[in-house]
Order: structure tokens, then sequence, then C-alpha cells
């Protein structure tokens, strides 16, 4: 087990920006943490780069657990674990002397340090900018550079913090490559976030969801703020801001969020007679492939997204701009 | 009009024969300036780096008196330390009176406050990855600051030129401390302000031109490491 946390919490002002119960990850993996903007990834990776300190709880680093107020441990601990940060940022310098800055401090020999350079750089593929400025560089080369910089490090881990998010197709490509090459072939363990549901299932060999400083059992999505109302017949219902009605099972009232899970909806041609509870009519607006299943956005006066798996989408002949049902069983909607 | 003229040919005559009354006392001055500039520093910048990264209470405030001593008038630091060093003084028995050592006091005094804030406000404006890098690289606690400094080695590099602009030109402290003995604690401006009060205008000239040339040759000098700096 490379990383066991126990109800760690992590606050600033009083606002609670993590608070996760327990979470077990694995050695040589490539993990991904999905979760929307300020679901506390950014934090939780800081933490486990040993550069925050946790405001509660307890963290095991390779079974050792971590005591966050023994300096010398923290930077023993920084050497095997490395930080890429969403918008990576390099020193004043050349390339070169970026990529070389971890072995110096690490006293590296002079020579060895120019070897290991040079084939980090080429790596990643900006050898041909040794003699740059690092400040002149475009973000995805930025991005590059501070892989080859990591890579220096020798590290046992390495946490990215939304490695794609701020870099254009061609590099996002690059560095998804760059990824599962360190993994497989020098066995770093790869910690990633994203907020990017397909590249998550397309990079990591398992995903942790996240959603407001939790673990979430699955992705939280389409998520909604409404309220609930009552009827006369002591049914719930949400009500969303489009008018859509759903019918519901919760204890709670006044304003809520839902989130409505993807792959517990189902969709029809024709609308289901009888017709029963939570079903709408909607136009099939973008179908995207995603492994074995298909997701579906199809505009019911809200944008919904739902899975399908490919079996169920070949035999319904599905078109854009089609007319189609939506059904939204009461369990594939979590008010919270 | 005549008077300068005259006065500033004489006045580069004598520079070219490189007078050695003129040596003394450019030698003076700049040894005085250059020893309160380097002591400015080495307390300066880390004070601010302190400052401005350390969280204290009461951190608003030394701020805001650093920010006043920017402005306090060099007689103010002259009678000030006068107070400690003359005879009657709590130092009075070091004999610091009237010495180098005191000019180069009361220029500390001048401009640690200069160095300290200049070096707060570089070093607050530099991004907080570059910290989160350097620890996440490997680096211990020194080696984090290095780079920050490093990062903020414009501004640092400014608040050095400042404080030795500042010292080379003040005569004030060195008039009140110094006591203007010639050869001995007599520096530019000094001797130029008793060469006015005598009516001699062409070392008075001589010695403005070699101030500014001194500082000029210092902004290039530093200028060197600010432009590489901005690499």
């Amino acid at each position: 087990m490379l990383y066991e946390l126990k109800n760690l919490k992590k606050t600033y002002n009083q606002r609670t920006v993590l608070n996760l119960e327990s979470l077990k990850l694995e050695k040589n993996k490539v993990l991904g943490l999905l979760g929307p903007n300020g679901a506390g990834k950014t934090t939780l990776l800081e933490i486990m780069a040993f550069l925050t300190r946790p405001s509660a709880g307890d963290i095991w680093f390779e079974k050792e657990w971590v005591d966050f107020t023994n300096g010398k441990l923290m930077m023993n601990l920084r050497r095997k674990v490395v930080l890429i940060q969403q918008q990576p940022i390099l020193f004043t310098t050349t390339v070169f002397k970026n990529v070389e800055y971890p072995l110096k401090i690490r006293k590296t020999p002079k020579a060895e340090r120019k070897k290991i350079v040079k084939e980090l750089l080429k790596l990643v593929g900006m050898g041909m900018f040794e003699h740059a400025s690092a400040h002149k560089l475009s973000g995805g080369e930025t991005h590059r550079v501070a892989i080859a910089q990591v890579l220096a490090c020798f590290p046992e881990v390495i946490l990215m913090d939304e490695p794609t998010a701020s870099v254009d197709v061609e590099n996002q490509i690059n560095i998804e490559r760059i990824i599962k090459e360190i993994n497989q072939k020098k066995s770093i363990s790869v910690i990633f976030t994203t907020h990017n549901m397909i590249q998550a299932s397309r990079l990591a060999d398992k995903t942790v969801f996240l959603f407001e400083g939790k673990v979430a059992r699955s992705i939280y999505e389409n998520i909604f703020s409404s309220h609930i109302e009552v009827d006369s017949n002591g049914y719930k219902y949400c009500v969303l801001h489009s008018g859509l009605k759903l019918r519901v099972s919760s204890q709670k009232s006044g304003a809520i969020r839902i989130s409505i899970d993807p792959s517990a909806v189902k969709l029809n041609k024709k609308e289901i007679i009888p017709s029963i509870h939570n079903s709408f009519k909607g136009t099939l607006v973008q179908l995207t492939d995603e492994q074995s299943r298909v997701r579906a956005l199809v505009d019911v006066g809200i944008p919904l997204s739902i899975l399908i798996p490919k079996e169920v989408f070949k035999s319904l002949h599905l078109d854009l701009g089609e007319e189609v049902w939506l059904n939204c069983p009461k369990e594939s909607i979590d008010v919270f | 009009m005549d008077l300068l003229l005259d006065s500033f040919l004489s006045a580069l005559l004598l520079i070219w024969s490189i007078d050695p009354e003129l040596l003394v006392i450019v030698q003076v001055s700049l040894k005085v300036s250059a020893i309160s500039t380097l002591i400015a520093g080495v307390v300066g910048i880390p004070a601010g780096f302190l400052i401005a990264f350390r969280p204290f209470r009461g951190k608003r405030l030394v701020i805001t008196v650093l920010n006043t001593l920017l402005a306090m008038p060099t007689v103010v630091i002259g009678l000030f330390v006068y107070a400690f060093i003359s005879r009657r003084g709590i130092f009075g028995a070091f004999d610091l009176l009237y010495t180098q050592k005191a000019i180069i006091i009361g220029q500390m005094i001048l401009i640690i406050p200069i160095v300290t804030t200049f070096t707060i406000a570089a070093i607050s404006r530099i991004d907080e990855r570059y910290r989160k890098t350097a620890l996440t690289l490997g680096a211990n606690v020194f080696q984090t600051a290095l780079i920050i400094i490093r990062e903020a080695r414009f501004g640092i590099v400014a608040s050095i030129i400042v404080a030795f602009g500042r010292v080379i030109a003040e005569v004030g402290i060195s008039m009140m401390l110094g006591g203007n003995a010639k050869g001995f604690t007599r520096t530019m401006t000094t001797a130029m302000a008793l060469e006015y009060d005598k009516g001699e205008f062409v070392l008075s000239v001589a010695l403005g031109i070699v101030l500014l040339m001194v500082s000029f040759g210092m902004n290039v000098f530093f200028n060197y490491f600010q432009g590489k700096a901005r690499v």
C-alpha cells in the first residue's frame, strides 16, 4: 500500500475543504482522482506531496505513519514524492539548469548530471530547447520540462495536478504518453487529478471520485440546484429551474442539490406505456464514445448526460437530433 | 555662468591630475559607504525575507514602522547616534565619535530600513509556486530560501542601489558623527559643504562630478546583475 489516509481533514479559515474518512492508494499504479472544481483534489495532492500539513487525521506512507512536524522526515519523504502543479513554474534560467536543479542539490557529479538532463529532455521531447530560457516556453512546453525536472528527482511517486488542463490537444497526447511511459518503464506510481472523466478512464488503472472534500461512491454528474416540494398525496418532488419535476425519496426539505447517475438513466425511442414517474421527452444533442459505453447528451430543458452500454446503443439505432424518452428511476437520483 | 564654467574646467583638471587630497576624500567616502551598504545588505535582506515569509503578530506594524523610518532625516539619526556614542553616552567608552565607524553606524541605521522594505516588497511579489517547486524537488529550507531570493534578485539589487546612493550622497550623518576631519572622516559631501562655505568652488564641483561618476559606475555594475536576472 502506497498511501493510507484516515479521517484526514483540512480546513482553511473554518472552511473544510477536505474531509476523508478513509482512502487507500496502491503502489506502482496510475491512479486518477476525479472530481469537479473545489472537490479538494489539489489540497489532497499537496498533503500527499508533504507540502501542506493536514488539520487533522493520519497518513501512512509505505506503511510508515507520517509525522508532519518532523522537518527532517518531511524532507526525506519529499525526496521520494514529487508534485507537478497545475500550472508549473520554472526557475528564471535556462531549461537545462531547471532540469539540473534536483540533481545539483542531490550532489550528483557534473558529468553525470549533464547526461541525465539530456536524456530526460529527450524523453519529454524538449531536447532542442536545452539552452532556451525557461520563461519563453509555451504552457505545454513548460509542462513537459516540469515533467523532466521531477524525473530528475528519481522519485517513487509522481503527483500531477490536472496535467492536461491548460495545454493544447497535441501536448495533451504527449503528456498522456509520458505518464504511461514513466509508469510502465520506470515503475513510478503516478497519481493525477482531473475533472475529465474520459481522460481518467483512458489513463488510470483505478479512479477515485472526490466531491466536496469527500470520497464519493461514484462520480457526481448532472448536478443541479433545486428545492423539495410535497404534493397533496404526500409524494416528494424536486423542482429544477427549468420547471422539470422529479419524484424523489428523501428525508430532506427545502433547498437541496441533486445528482443524477448517468448510468442509471434509461433511454428509449418511445414513451413507455403505461407511463411511469420521471419520464421526460428530450432531444439527443451529442454522442461520445467511451470505451465500452456511449455517452449521450440529451436536452430535456436541461442538458442531461447519460451512459448507455455499447450493445444497447447499437440496438437502438440512435441519430443526433432525434427525439428520445428518458426515465430517471428514483434510485438514480441522489439528494444532498 | 562664468563661475560655474571656470569651476567646472578647473575641476576637470583637478580630477585629471589625480589630486591627492581629492583622492583621499573619494577613498574615505567609498570605503565608508561600501561598508555600511554591505552590512545593511547582510542584515536587511534576511530580515526582509523573514518578515515577508513568516506569519507573526504585529507584522503590519513592523512594516509600517520600517516605512516610516524611510523618511527619517539624516540629522535626526546623527543626533540619535550622537546621544549614544558621545563621551557621556552609554557607548562613550568606545571612543566612537568622529570616527569612520561612527559614520558607518549612522548610515546603517539610515539604510537598513530601505534594504528591508525593498526586500519585503520584492519577495512578497514572488509566486508561491516557486517555494512549492523548490521543496517538492527536494530542496531544504535554506536552498528554498535561496531560490526565492534568486527569483527576487531584481528587486533586491534595486534596494542595494538605492541604499548605496543614499549613503554616498548624504551629508548630515557624516558631518555630525564623522566631524569632517581632513584625511580621516572627510567624505565627498562633507568636503563639498566645507569648500562651499569657504567660497572655494573648484574642489566642490570636482567632488560633485566624481560623486556622479561613482554613482554611474555603481549603476552600470548593478545593472549587469539586474539584466542577468531577466533571462
